[in-house]
């Protein structure tokens, strides 16, 4: 007994309340020991993870995507008077001012890759969209809900009547909120039809499709929003934007 | 583990305290640069487009 009372001195602080505790431990209390210190690990790492997710990939995202805007916009000054679009580095900026987001660059595909650029994409498959300067067609868009720029995180917030506008170099295409399936199948490519299905229109116009995922911070499902076309504008000297953004 | 890491660190108590938090950001900054970006596409959050399941992108 004495010995362990020194032994406890030597060692760890003795705890008050169990002076019997033995500083020595047996195999098995080392091995929960130890399995505890993995587990309490594990859920630091998840947490990590989140704080990455939710956090970090959008530190980078906007960090690329003001890069990449700002190269699209430098371009459109560079260019003077009509001519080809080079659209390599993105069509335009898409503005919704209920998702309160700001401008986001729209870009060609929508791979993992793009997206994760913290811009949003134009579907070129399963089905083609059309572009906003088509005379017919559904310009069909996907961004993150979450992280890695989490554009469409406000998707929500968008309600009939509220204006979407695309920016191209030349015209504002000013869009109005018609139709939202706040929740439908990740297989519903119907949505991204010329005359999307679901959403009411049974005639070709120039529509406008936003995807994302839903519920926030997961992938169960999707979110989509269309808007018609009601106006569009042109662009002038000093990019004056459309009363809508004012 | 934590204890046999911190026992088997040189100098005094300020000095393996240093070089604790010096190990735990190296750490982080390995999960952050290399394996969270791994990690991610494997894992079921990130999917935002609508597809035809299996040849669509995630």
């Amino acid at each position: 007994m004495a010995r362990t009372d020194q032994d406890e001195r030597r060692g760890e602080l003795p705890d008050a309340a169990s002076g019997r505790r033995r500083p020595r431990r047996g195999r098995i209390a080392a091995a929960v020991g130890i399995l505890g210190e993995l587990l309490i690990t594990a859920g630091v790492i998840m947490a990590l993870f989140v704080v990455y997710s939710l956090w970090w990939t959008n530190v980078l995202a906007d960090r690329e995507a003001k890069k990449q805007g700002d190269r699209v916009r430098r371009q459109w000054a560079q260019q003077e008077g009509p001519g080809r679009l080079d659209t390599k580095d993105g069509i335009g900026f898409l503005h919704v001012p209920a998702m309160d987001n700001g401008e986001v660059l729209v870009k060609k595909g929508t791979s993992t890759a793009t997206l994760n650029d913290g811009v949003a994409g134009y579907y070129t498959k399963p089905v083609k969209s059309a572009m906003p300067w088509d005379k017919k067609g559904n310009v069909t868009l996907a961004a993150h809900r979450d992280g890695h720029g989490a554009k469409f995180h406000n998707i929500d917030k968008l309600g009939k009547g509220d204006a979407i506008v695309f920016e191209t170099r030349d015209t504002w295409y000013v869009y109005k909120v018609f139709a939202e399936l706040p929740e439908t199948s990740k297989y519903n490519v119907g949505v991204l039809s010329p005359v999307p299905k679901g959403s009411g229109k049974k005639k070709a116009g120039r529509y406008i499709t936003l995807s994302t995922c839903t519920p926030v911070y997961t992938s169960l499902h999707r979110y989509i929003v269309w808007g018609e076309l009601v106006r569009t504008e042109k662009v002038d000297a000093d990019r004056t934007p459309p009363k809508e953004l004012r | 583990m934590y204890g046999w890491i911190w026992r088997h660190l040189p100098g005094n108590a300020w000095v393996r305290a240093l070089i604790s938090l010096v190990l735990v950001l190296a750490i982080v900054f390995v999960l952050f640069q290399y394996v969270f970006p791994w990690a991610e596409p494997l894992l079921p959050f990130g999917d935002v487009t609508v597809d035809e399941g299996m040849a669509g992108p995630r």
